[in-house]
């Protein structure tokens, strides 16, 4: 067969037809087909997804000051595989960041590519590192923005802002209970580089800003909180006790307005504290709270109406047989009315009046009152305390439970207790956030006062208070918790500590005081707590001795600073050296 | 002969000529414009992303200089100032404070209170 040129034009034809056929198939398998997978392959070479950086917010007391905010840092961190100088890049990085050359060459040295040369560089020092290694070509040494919390006033109020930790999150205090407020949303950008890793602005793709996070407003007052810082340091000074702790709490509204711990620890070094200075011990620590629980006793059997406030009960001189145990008083007493109970601080009498309520309904009136459930105060790690139903108690419980044994409390229950007795009974939820609003300054959402329960009547609560008023008095056990020029109602507590391994300490005591001003129209209500303060003498260490005279100079600073005005009649009478020591108080 | 040579010249067409020169240059035109503001785009986008770092920068700025401020003015800060003695207080005593007499709240909400009604004197 011979081929003439007709055959041989066609077949060259088929053959560019098959070849391009195959060329098409092949372009449109890469470009429809495979389109999405190609087209994310050479995204990943030169679009890279940008983070921009959300701001925590800051945290505020009720006057705006700034308790916690951000400095911005970067982080230097090595790209071992990118070092073009080693030795170079350790001199000079070493030297700007105060690291030894030794310790830089051994980390650059090692065998992983991502190395952190150091944190919370300022970003001045950045930038001037920055520039060094520009000019002096070397390679390898890369910044990331980072920020730093910082909070401007150390160790006050540490136990309540709290702190976070490497990756911003919020591990203590108000820092972890208001994390999903505080806390941003990092937005993101996603860019294009040039040859030189720059940015082509023109090809910037899909984008979302930040939110940044809100700004938290507590309501502790930083004056009110400096007042009581520096009281307890002296106390801490003058007793060296174990733990100390006060609480100032706004009574109609459950604010607190100043709260402090010891031992404590700056926010700022919080890598050299211990464990045991981190507690928030208002909040995770239980205590026998003694007489100062004699304020639910009584205001059990008022309530009630089991007695009147002048109804005498017999105080059985001092001793009293009771379920196979003798109870004391610290002193014999006769015939004491209910106000007296109170005023004189008897553990007979106000023994004998929670066995006029009953063992159900006393426990009823505990729980009222708030003890054995936690607050709910924004605050993490809060503990309900321990307390105990009838059914396990002993036989005698019934009449040491209502001088504050066997049962468990934290401070802020009782303060919140005492609350309800200054506020007409009502129990209400303690709070330290006032409000949350966003960076522009926008208020986001507005806490209000939460009453729980109506845990007493009015009446009931105005009869306690009347009796709270003779206990600073020259009558009272907490004549030295005077405030010249006002009226004060309060109770004195001094328990002996628990052993942890059963029984008590002997020689060792929790005294307290807890009490609001002015008695009628009650601005605050304030409680102090010593665990094992150390008295010069041992017959000094009360409660009205030791915890009285330290509310007494924290309530005079807070009035002040209130501005409330002393009564004009007892302004320049009260004599509080006349009254100090005029009896002697009970345990 | 000079017929001739005339008739053989090839003759432009001025008409079609001027709409290929116009159409020319438009499109270099065009060309040039598309250049010029692609390169202005890079341009403003380097400009953009210059006054984003300087923006950023001073953003950074004014968070360290509110942190200095925050430190400079806090509590502590003030409290060890005035121990060393940089700063002076003197506590106001009670007989130097002037209290004026707040107007008394009223009884109650259902209290009757006078009232001014304004739309009814227009």
């Amino acid at each position: 067969m011979k081929w003439n040129s007709r055959i041989r034009c066609a077949l060259a034809c088929l053959a560019f037809t098959a070849v391009f056929s195959g060329f098409s198939f092949r372009l449109i398998y890469l470009q429809m087909i495979k389109h999405d997978e190609y087209a994310g392959l050479a995204a990943e070479k030169h679009v890279y997804k940008q983070i921009i950086y959300a701001e925590r917010g800051a945290i505020f007391d009720a006057n705006n000051e700034v308790l916690a905010h951000n400095v911005p840092v970067e982080t230097v961190v090595a790209d071992a595989t990118h070092l073009n100088n080693l030795d170079a890049i350790v001199d000079l990085v070493g030297d700007e960041l105060k690291i030894s050359a030794r310790e830089l060459a051994a980390k650059l040295r090692g065998d992983r590519r991502y190395i952190v040369i150091k944190r919370e560089v300022p970003k001045a020092l950045a930038a001037a590192l920055r520039e060094k290694l520009r000019a002096r070509n070397l390679r390898g040494i890369y910044f990331e923005h980072d920020a730093t919390r910082i909070y401007p006033n150390g160790s006050m109020l540490c136990h309540v802002i709290g702190f976070t930790d490497f990756d911003h999150r919020g591990i203590q205090g108000v820092e972890a209970s208001m994390e999903e407020y505080l806390h941003g949303q990092d937005g993101y950008r996603y860019i294009e580089h040039n040859c030189a890793g720059q940015e082509i602005v023109l090809y910037r793709g899909q984008e979302r800003a930040p939110r940044n996070g809100y700004q938290v407003h507590l309501t502790v007052d930083l004056n009110l909180q400096n007042i009581v810082e520096n009281e307890i340091d002296s106390a801490m000074r003058e007793y060296t006790p174990q733990k100390a702790t006060i609480i100032l709490m706004r009574p109609q509204t459950g604010e607190i307005l100043a709260m402090a711990n010891r031992p404590n620890f700056d926010l700022n070094l919080r890598a050299d504290a211990k464990p045991e200075q981190m507690k928030n011990r208002a909040i995770i620590d239980m205590m026998e709270p003694g007489s100062t629980f004699k304020i639910v006793t009584a205001a059990a059997a008022l309530n009630e109406h089991t007695v009147r406030p002048d109804s005498m009960i017999f105080c059985e001189n001092g001793v009293w047989n009771f379920g196979g145990s003798a109870l004391h008083d610290h002193r014999p007493f006769g015939e004491l009315s209910v106000q007296d109970i109170l005023v004189k601080s008897s553990n007979i009498g106000a023994a004998k009046l929670a066995c006029s309520v009953g063992e159900q309904k006393f426990y009823e009136y505990i729980r009222r009152f708030g003890f054995g459930e936690r607050t709910g105060i924004e605050l993490p790690g809060e503990i309900s305390g321990l307390i105990r139903p009838p059914q396990s108690w002993s036989k005698i419980s019934i009449t040491r439970i209502p001088m504050g044994h066997e049962i468990g409390v934290t401070p802020l229950q009782m303060t919140v207790a005492m609350a309800a007795i200054a506020n007409g009974g009502k129990l209400i939820t303690p709070r330290m956030v006032k409000s949350i609003t966003s960076d522009d300054g926008k208020t986001l959402s507005s806490l209000s006062p939460v009453v729980l329960r109506q845990a007493i009547s009015p009446q009931t609560a105005r009869q306690i208070g009347d009796a709270l008023r003779g206990v600073v008095s020259d009558r009272g056990t907490a004549a030295a918790a005077a405030v010249p020029g006002f009226t004060i109602a309060g109770k004195t507590g001094t328990a002996q500590k628990v052993d942890p391994k059963g029984g008590y300490e002997k020689g060792k005591y929790v005294v307290s005081f807890s009490g609001y001003l002015p008695a009628d129209h009650p601005e605050f209500v304030g409680l102090v707590v010593l665990d094992d303060a150390h008295t010069n003498k041992p017959e000094l260490n009360y409660g009205g001795l030791v915890a009285g005279p330290i509310f007494s100079r924290v309530a005079e600073q807070a009035a002040r600073y209130l501005d409330l005005q002393p009564h004009e009649e007892i302004r320049k009478a009260l004599p509080v050296e006349r009254v100090a020591l005029t009896n002697v108080p009970p345990r | 002969m000079n017929r001739s040579r005339h008739r053989n010249w090839n003759r432009v067409d001025a008409a079609s000529l001027a709409r290929w020169i116009v159409l020319t240059a438009f499109l270099a035109l065009a060309g040039l414009s598309y250049v010029y503001l692609t390169l202005q785009l890079y341009h403003l986008g380097d400009r953009k992303k210059a006054l984003e770092n300087e923006l950023a920068s001073l953003r950074t700025q004014n968070d360290v200089a509110s942190v200095q401020i925050a430190a400079l003015t806090s509590r502590s800060a003030l409290q060890r100032r005035l121990k060393e003695g940089y700063l002076k207080m003197i506590p106001i005593s009670e007989h130097n404070i002037v209290r004026l007499t707040m107007p008394a709240p009223p009884n109650g909400e259902d209290a009757i209170q006078p009232v001014a009604n304004q739309s009814a004197s227009r």
